[in-house]
């Protein structure tokens, strides 16, 4: 999912450079970019759950999972999400959804086997937290600030003059703008990882306020990552697209730096979580 | 909340409890039952989220034996039971309505004041109609009830529901979003 954003904002930033090129005006360009990026905003739950191939469940269909999602919602205080769960085996939970009336939360059916309720609820209040904490929104957003300052860059140098020599050479010039507004954009776009990263630990700490059971939710992060790396490596490719609202990223490689990932480490996230706990059962001492 | 908060994925606290409201089921019981024709039945429930730490524990057993002290003057039944969902229930059984809402309001003051407020999820009064129960549900983060009907398995009478809150919309607080008429199935009452 990350990476689709990513390929989506650089075809942003060439889509502008073409633009420019082809003599459109600065409020054109704002109203188109602005145009897909809200596309991209209210089309991101139907887009992802097709991805995953996941379908909307009712409430008689999936009784347990509802309840279970009903009573973290009262404690969370917020409002009944759709409700989906993908037919897969890869053990997954991600939240879709511009704003709290329009978010789901969907779960594989390989979650839910793997997963003692405990575990799941402390998943699913994570995936609640994103919702509460409007990350979709946010971090589509972010990357809308990122397809900006590239094509700022872009404008400065068409309109800034600053390519004294290269006048007369319009092509060559055209491809460094084009390089150059890249440039910026994938720096802000490990930016947006970092922020991406930020949330996560936000979401978790999120759910252990939720439950009030951290390790709970510590003890579903290891199963997950332990279970997916046995999960066979073509289960794995056909999901990586939706990446960014994953729980855990599908490619636990370690050999990927953490400046590319979207998630912190699991071992960086288990420590927080411990700490919470750590924290829960202090408050006892003090009392 | 602050700009940073919301960059950075805020919210440090669970919402707490919304000023109580609960005493409002007081009033709105005599309408029900002069006005509507409904009985309640002499039992009431709260349900909260148990923190496996010393403290919840030790604070939730206080309370339980404070609820039998005061029970030996009103005649409150009180049973504890735990659901399938990991939430603890306190049951209270009494003919007196105004007991029951009395014994509510002990058990969510004492876990307010042990700063466990936040883990309270509902509290549940049952009446009946023509035989079957409606349940008032009031949510004591939002500060407000709201009715559930449930109509044998897993579905819910939605006219009813509807009805009810356009019948008692000047004597309860109800929960303006319908979006949060969160069902209880399964409840041990």
């Amino acid at each position: 999912m990350l990476f689709t954003i990513f390929l989506l904002g650089l075809l942003y930033v060439a889509f502008v450079g073409v633009l420019i090129a082809a003599g459109a005006g600065a409020i054109t360009i704002l109203i188109v970019i602005g145009a897909l990026s809200l596309a991209q905003l209210f089309l991101s739950d139907k887009i992802g759950l097709a991805a995953m191939g996941a379908k909307e469940v009712s409430p008689a269909e999936a009784p347990g999972l509802h309840a279970m999602i009903e009573r973290l919602c009262i404690q969370a205080d917020l409002p009944k999400p759709k409700v989906a769960v993908a037919d897969t085996d890869v053990p997954n939970a991600f939240a879709m959804g511009r704003n709290q009336k329009a978010a789901v939360v969907c779960c594989t059916t390989g979650i839910m086997n793997v997963l003692e309720p405990a575990e799941l609820e402390g998943v699913l209040a994570h995936e609640l937290t994103h919702v509460k904490n409007r990350d979709v929104m946010i971090m589509t957003i972010a990357s809308f600030f990122a397809s900006i300052a590239a094509t700022i860059t872009q404008f400065g140098f068409f309109f800034g003059g600053g390519f004294g020599g290269d006048d007369d050479d319009g092509a060559p010039a055209f491809i460094v703008v084009l390089l150059v507004s890249f440039a910026v954009y994938i720096l802000s776009f490990f930016l947006m990882l970092a922020l991406s990263r930020y949330r996560e630990f936000a979401a978790d700490r999120g759910s252990a306020l939720i439950t009030g059971r951290p390790s709970a939710l510590a003890s579903a992060l290891v199963k997950i990552s332990g279970a997916m790396q046995r999960v066979p490596d073509q289960d794995l490719r056909q999901v990586g697209r939706m990446n960014a609202f994953f729980i855990v990223p599908t490619s636990v490689k370690q050999s990927v730096a953490t400046l590319f990932a979207s998630h912190p480490p699991i071992e960086a996230r288990i420590a927080r979580l411990e700490q919470y706990e750590r924290e829960l059962q202090g408050t006892a001492l003090a009392a | 909340m602050g700009f940073l908060d919301a960059i950075l994925g805020g919210r440090r606290k669970l919402t707490q409890p919304a000023p109580d409201r609960l005493f409002a089921m007081t009033t709105c019981q005599v309408t029900l039952e002069t006005g509507l024709g409904m009985k309640h039945r002499d039992v009431a429930g709260i349900v909260f989220q148990p923190l496996p730490t010393a403290d919840f524990q030790q604070i939730v057993k206080d309370t339980e034996a404070l609820l039998r002290s005061a029970a030996e003057d009103t005649g409150t039944k009180v049973e504890t039971a735990d659901d399938e969902f990991g939430y603890s229930w306190i049951i209270l059984r009494d003919e007196d309505f105004e007991d029951l809402v009395v014994a509510m309001n002990l058990v969510s003051s004492q876990l307010q004041a042990g700063g466990y407020g936040d883990r309270l999820l509902a509290a549940v009064f049952v009446f009946e109609e023509n035989g079957r129960p409606i349940y008032f549900i009031y949510n004591f983060k939002r500060g407000a009830y709201y009715p559930f009907v449930p109509t044998g398995d897993k579905q819910r009478d939605n006219e009813r529901e509807f009805r009810l809150k356009a019948q008692l919309s000047g004597e309860l607080p109800i929960e303006p979003e319908v979006e949060r008429w969160f069902p209880l199935w399964g409840t041990p009452l």
